[in-house]
């Protein structure tokens, strides 16, 4: 995607209106809802490399999610090392465990690779459910609460957790854009299409899966300890959540697998959806806005599988060959 | 003239079948062989074996000099081997102009360098109006242009043609035909398998035959279509009258 004429005029008042977003906005109920869309769409957008791009169906990613969780909990309550040290520190850790991780799992393709990756997030959650000597078991810990101490990635006010994931997704945001733009992003494309002919023209496929799924992993491990810093709170089950997985899933299909703003879109509208229904029908029936959330879920996937980036330029297109018939 | 390919006592079994034995041909710079035989004789075998897809049991490929066996896929196209697909596996949701640069982009990392080379391609293969059309949308032919672009993108010294004329009608047919010849005027060494005699006839110097995955025949044209091993193993009889080029 090139940024030239309107689509940069648009990108920059995106950016400014995201930046503005919590001066306007006072209330801390919506700033915590723009602060959990924004980590949603920043995992999804890390998802979106290897599960987008190359259409690895990864359901797993909450393994990189807790282990940067843990990582930085561990040294900051441990050692003593700040959670800005602890995240990059998690990144390592996640993308280190996306190697043993992928040669199990990368020789398995379509739904099989998705069993084997939920399977490995499950493994991880019940280690750090078992062995308590080592991180406090199923109880959790929670962080000292430092007040206000922006060393230790902790802050009064939700206002500057919301600066950071914005960093955070503005981050994975340039790398995929400019992954997309270049030879791996044709060949990450190639590999989702078809992995025989990809190999067959020289792609080497192992290698490239490997590399991205690094990128992806480091980048879902940072979404973990921002978590973590935000809630106060650590243990297996919210760490290693399956919901973790799916989501990061969910958001892109949603808002269009392989594109570069689909995961954000998604995510925005999964979310404002989901909050929407809590308070229009959280006090009826119990459950009800789940079962409207996923019918709404399954609609698309159902009807439109491209997802909305790809409903889109459906559209344009349509246009555009409109203007050329007449 | 130096040898481009040399294949020697190739074997593949799977399971209780031999799909391959002792298979041993060469092909020579700048020749242009066609590998024939009825369905199920192991001539696609002998592609994945030779590309890498599939291990050989025994025996060994050499090409331009070295030894391919052992060696991934990609590997073998990055020294030079490039083929096309039986059934044309085209990146359906790319463009036509999007499949051929992930190919150049094998000797080009750059986009505008890849774009360039792709665009060559595209030309050479005659699909230039189609350049910014989705693969999957593509007719059986354009497809299978648009996997010999994406091959010659690799800039390949040798290349495997995979039944490109299956499914064809008699003009496309001679489309094809000219394609190849086109190939080969350029210096490329190129293995083709094909049922179509008339159009082995017209592009081959060379001729190997297997059955049941074994070397029956090799030779000249002529030669082959007055072997009778191969005539009753493939051609049928009605060949054995009629002469080499009203066949079709």
């Amino acid at each position: 995607m090139r940024l030239r004429g309107w689509g940069g005029i648009a990108l920059g008042i995106g950016i400014a209106a995201m930046a503005a977003l919590p001066l306007v906005v006072r209330n801390a109920f919506a700033v915590d809802i723009f602060i959990r869309i924004l980590l949603f769409a920043f995992i999804g957008t890390a998802w979106n490399l290897l599960g987008g791009y190359a259409k690895q169906l990864s359901l797993g990613h909450a393994a990189f999610f807790g282990l940067g969780a843990y990582t930085s909990t561990l040294l900051q309550l441990d050692f003593g090392i700040s959670p800005w040290i602890g995240m990059a520190a998690g990144g390592v850790v996640g993308m280190l465990a996306s190697l043993p991780i992928g040669w199990l799992c990368f020789r398995l393709r379509g739904p099989y690779f998705a069993i084997a990756t939920i399977a490995t997030a499950q493994v991880l959650m019940l280690i750090f459910l078992k062995f308590r000597d080592f991180a406090w078991g199923a109880e959790g810990t929670t962080i000292p609460n430092l007040g206000n101490a922006p060393l230790m990635m902790q802050f009064e006010g939700k206002t500057p957790y919301y600066y950071i994931v914005l960093c955070l997704l503005a981050l994975a945001l340039a790398i995929t854009a400019s992954v997309e733009r270049s030879r791996i992003g044709y060949y990450l494309v190639a590999i989702g299409e078809d992995e025989d002919a990809a190999e067959a023209i020289g792609i080497d496929v192992a290698r490239v899966k490997r590399n991205i799924y690094m990128i992806s992993s480091f980048l879902t491990a940072l979404a973990g300890t921002f978590y973590t810093q935000y809630i106060y709170f650590i243990d297996p089950q919210t760490a290693f959540n399956f919901s973790v997985s799916i989501e990061a899933a969910l958001v892109s299909i949603v808002g269009g697998i392989g594109t570069l703003w689909g995961p954000l879109i998604g995510t925005m509208l999964l979310e404002t959806t989901s909050a929407l229904l809590q308070s229009w029908l959280g006090n009826s029936i119990g459950g009800v806005q789940l079962t409207v959330y996923s019918l709404i879920l399954m609609s698309v996937i159902l009807w439109k599988p491209t997802g909305i980036m790809g409903y889109v330029s459906e559209l344009t297109q349509r246009r555009r060959s409109r203007a050329k018939g007449s | 003239m130096a040898d481009a390919l040399v294949v020697k006592d190739l074997c593949k079994r799977f399971g209780g079948l031999r799909a391959v034995q002792d298979v041993s041909f060469s092909v020579r710079e700048n020749e242009t062989l066609a590998l024939i035989g009825p369905n199920g004789a192991g001539k696609t075998t002998a592609f994945n074996l030779i590309m890498g897809f599939h291990r050989p049991d025994a025996g060994s490929v050499c090409a331009f000099g070295r030894e391919m066996v052992g060696r991934r896929p990609h590997e073998v196209c990055a020294h030079g081997l490039a083929r096309t697909f039986q059934v044309a596996k085209p990146f359906g949701g790319m463009t036509v102009l999007d499949n051929v640069m992930t190919g150049a982009f094998l000797r080009d990392r750059s986009p505008e360098a890849a774009r360039e080379k792709a665009h060559e391609a595209i030309d050479f293969v005659g699909l230039s109006s189609r350049t910014n059309t989705a693969a999957r949308d593509l007719t059986t032919i354009d497809q299978r242009r648009l996997e010999m672009a994406r091959a010659l993108a690799t800039q390949p010294r040798l290349l495997l043609l995979d039944e490109v004329m299956a499914g064809l009608n008699p003009a496309e047919v001679d489309q094809a035909v000219a394609l190849v010849d086109k190939l080969s005027s350029r210096g490329l060494t190129i293995v083709i398998v094909e049922h179509l005699m008339r159009a082995i006839m017209a592009v081959a110097k060379h001729i190997v035959v297997l059955d049941h995955g074994q070397k029956i025949a090799e030779g000249s044209p002529k030669e082959i279509v007055e072997n009778p091993e191969v005539i009753r193993a493939y051609l049928g009889s009605g060949y054995a009258q009629a002469p080499a080029g009203a066949a079709s």
